[in-house]
């Protein structure tokens, strides 16, 4: 991700920080990094995340 | 899926070629012809070479049966296999084979006869490196090919596959009896005068007789010195069996072939003349392999858009899903062919081109159905056409009597799709119906085809009994369809259900088309679910001839109709595949298209080729202008119709309750509709967003932020709320993957 946005959470008021977020799909499980609300843990995964490395992981497990 | 391997039994692409088949070597013509395709003379030769033993002398016997059955004989000339033969003679670097540093094996073999099917059979014998040893009564080899051949080119032509080989020769000796020889195996071959030293062919055995451990074969059982040749090479491999496991009751590889003509797409092309009136120079011997067919049945991966799309004949295909459905990978979860399965478009066109009839389609369904069943298939690739189908059936569902009380007779199907493209088009034909019919009634409902595609059987089997449910409830009255492909899916899950097309009804009622063709040039493009559907055809022909509309003819269509791209709903699974298969369809002429699907209309538009539906011409409708509408504009077109039609044709009002107070950028909504993004999943994702808190806060943009997961897609929407509770969407995506938030979903 390049230039991060600086999110607010708007329940907690707080910036969102990396955190450990976990992912699954087709019955595989994993997980990285992205911003979260450090209280109530609600995640962010910016447009240009989806459009790239996470449709890249989502064919490769298509195609297993 | 008892079927998976029944399925490619009667499949023809390894069938041999005819000429193949009518060689008596089974020279494999379509590889040594490939090999001469590309000038590779050298590779050409030792093919041919370790395939009929002595070249030089088959190439000049061979009466080349081939000839007779190549489907270029009436197509310019059969292609000279004698001429390639001796091309790849003349340019093979070196005509002295390779030699195999292999050790002895200990086991002898006799020969008696030294003529050229004894030689053959020696010759194999030897290149494996067994001790063979030939009689001859004469004092030369060759036997009765000395009368035919120059004797110094006949011996230098049989040295010459002997050069790393050796055998031993006893000239002048005359076996009297074969219990003299005391031999593991032995080969009579003693020419059509010889002795058959009393021995009789064992019907069950290649080559075998009726001893033990003697094979017999060439002009002493009456074949010609080409045949011979080839019996002697033969003879070799069934008396390699016999040594290597003491059978002799394995018959000869069968020959022939289960190819047929119409199996072959035949290019014509004159023959090549040598141009020195004997042999081909390099460059015509090549040009003459260019004309061979290199026949083999390619017929479906020819035709179909998912077979030449993948260079996957039918048994490549069935091998994949039989590893995807039974994965044989160490963690069981390898689904190598799921997308293949899902970029199926169901069009049928695979079984219409075959000549034995597979139906690879059908094949694909129901592996679709298998994998769906193992919870294993991307649900990704067809969800969002299921959620479409509810929708259709559920929020935009409509079945309604004929008005005014009729009695009911029929009933109108118009489809889905048809009122989500265009609500006027249903709501002019069902005006028109009720006008000639007014026993009329309507349904508005899907035709259950995205269930069926998607291998969903519950939710099929669910819609089909709905339908069947409402036919009986109107007391089953005829059906009239204005899409092919509902009527192709009630013919196969509703075949007791009567019916006929819409169209058929404008002609029948002598009804003059609203738009006035003047003469310019249009092509029909027939939906690949009409291709069985001849009837139909014709009547979209004449209406468009009625309207002075004059029509090309299209190089696919009626029964080679090729399927839009809509059918199995690929564009998800396989995004690049679809718009291939779009630009290849649309670029057959420059023409406009006349149809009468209106998903074959829609995909044409939005790519850009100008493409009426029939109704469109029928009720004379300006489409310059027209903008393809958006996968949500799809959703409301449909609420619009049922809203409309109730209003207009029953007098009942309802609620109005699909506007959206949502605002959206035009580009946005372009962008919404590619990634097949509903705004009302967008309003969703707010309104939870709006009722939890949630959210996150861009202060720089002044944005809120949330998802939402929806089905099996996460959805995302970046949005603004404006004084007076309105609210302004800035960005929505999505992904396929779940995030793992424990207490939110």
């Amino acid at each position: 991700m390049s230039d991060p946005k600086k999110l607010i959470c708007h329940r907690c008021n707080r910036e969102l920080e990396l955190r450990k977020v976990d992912f699954s799909y087709l019955g595989h499980t994993f997980y990285t990094d992205l911003p979260c609300c450090p209280e109530c843990g609600l995640v962010h995964i910016s447009e240009e995340l989806v459009r790239n490395r996470i449709a890249e992981v989502e064919m490769q497990l298509e195609d297993k | 899926m008892a079927f998976l391997h029944e399925l490619v039994v009667d499949c023809l692409q390894f069938e041999r070629a005819f000429c193949t088949a009518a060689c008596p070597f089974c020279l494999d013509i379509r590889d040594f012809v490939g090999k001469l395709q590309q000038g590779r003379f050298n590779i050409a030769y030792k093919t041919y070479q370790q395939t009929v033993g002595f070249p030089g002398i088959v190439s000049t016997l061979c009466p080349e049966p081939c000839r007779l059955v190549c489907p270029m004989k009436d197509a310019g000339g059969a292609i000279s296999l004698r001429l390639l033969e001796r091309a790849s003679m003349d340019f093979a670097r070196t005509r002295i084979p390779d030699q195999f540093n292999m050790p002895w094996k200990p086991r002898r073999i006799a020969v008696v006869g030294g003529g050229i099917s004894g030689l053959a059979c020696a010759l194999r014998l030897a290149t494996r490196k067994y001790r063979v040893t030939v009689f001859e009564r004469s004092d030369r080899i060759g036997g009765h090919l000395n009368g035919l051949i120059d004797p110094d080119l006949l011996r230098e032509e049989i040295d010459r596959p002997f050069t790393h080989e050796t055998y031993e020769l006893k000239l002048n000796t005359d076996i009297l009896s074969l219990d003299s020889l005391d031999w593991d195996a032995v080969y009579v071959a003693t020419g059509s005068d010889g002795p058959d030293f009393g021995l009789a062919l064992n019907p069950d055995g290649a080559f075998a007789t009726n001893c033990p451990g003697i094979f017999m074969g060439g002009s002493r059982i009456g074949h010609d010195t080409v045949r011979a040749i080839a019996d002697g090479l033969n003879a070799a491999n069934a008396i390699e069996r016999y040594l290597k496991i003491g059978s002799m009751n394995q018959p000869d590889e069968p020959q022939g072939t289960r190819l047929i003509p119409e199996a072959i797409r035949i290019i014509p092309g004159e023959a090549i003349q040598p141009g020195n009136g004997g042999t081909f120079s390099k460059d015509e011997a090549i040009l003459e392999a260019k004309r061979c067919l290199r026949c083999t049945c390619d017929k479906c991966n020819f035709h179909s858009p998912l077979m030449s799309y993948f260079s996957k004949f039918p048994k490549r295909i069935t091998e994949e899903v039989e590893v995807t459905l039974k994965p044989s990978s160490l963690d069981g979860h390898a689904t190598l062919a799921t997308r293949l399965m899902s970029t199926c478009m169901h069009c049928g066109l695979c079984k219409q081109v075959c000549p034995v009839d597979i139906d690879t389609g059908e094949f694909l369904l129901a592996s679709h159905r298998a994998m769906r069943e193992t919870g294993k298939m991307p649900w990704a690739f067809h969800e969002f056409f299921l959620r479409d189908m509810a929708f259709s059936n559920h929020d935009a569902a409509l079945i309604q009597p004929p008005p005014k009380h009729t009695p009911c007779d029929r009933l109108f199907f118009p489809g889905c799709q048809l009122g989500a493209s265009d609500p006027d088009l249903v709501i002019e034909s069902y005006r028109f119906l009720l006008k000639y019919h007014p026993g009329t009634a309507l349904m508005l409902q899907c035709c259950g085809a995205p269930a069926d595609w998607g291998g969903d059987d519950p939710m099929h089997r669910a819609a089909i009994g709905s339908i069947r449910t409402a036919w009986e409830g109107l007391g089953r009255p005829t059906l009239i369809f204005a899409c092919p492909m509902c009527r192709q899916m009630f013919a196969k899950y509703l075949p007791e259900i009567p019916d006929e097309f819409l169209y058929g009804l404008f002609e029948a009622e002598g009804i003059t088309p609203g738009i006035r063709g003047g003469g310019g040039t249009v092509s029909v493009y027939d939906p690949c679910a009409s291709r069985h559907e001849p009837h139909v055809q014709e009547t979209i022909r004449n209406l468009a001839r009625k309207a002075g509309f004059r029509l090309e003819p299209l190089f696919m269509e009626r029964t080679m109709a090729e399927c839009c791209s809509y059918g199995g709903h690929v564009a998800i699974a396989h995004p690049p595949y679809a718009e291939h298969a779009i630009r290849k369809r649309i670029g057959q002429n420059d023409h406009p298209y006349i149809t009468y699907c209106s998903n074959c209309r829609d995909i044409f538009e939005k790519s850009g080729k100008r493409t009426y539906h029939i109704l469109d011409v029928m009720f004379g409708r300006d489409v310059s202008g027209r903008v393809q509408p958006t996968v949500s504009e799809r959703q409301t077109n449909r609420m619009h119709l049922k809203h409309r039609l109730l209003r207009d044709f029953w007098d009942v009002e309802t609620m109005n309750a699909f506007e959206t107070p949502l605002f959206l950028s035009d580009e946005l909504k372009r962008k919404l509709d590619r990634d097949r993004i509903l705004e009302s999943d967008l309003k969703t994702v707010i309104d939870d967003c709006e009722t939890t808190g949630r959210k996150l806060f861009d202060p720089v943009l002044n944005t809120f932020t949330g998802h939402k997961r929806i089905g099996n897609m996460t959805y995302w929407v970046e949005y603004r709320l404006k004084p007076g509770g309105a609210i302004e969407i800035v960005n929505g995506y999505c992904h396929r993957m779940r995030i793992e938030e424990p207490g939110h979903e």
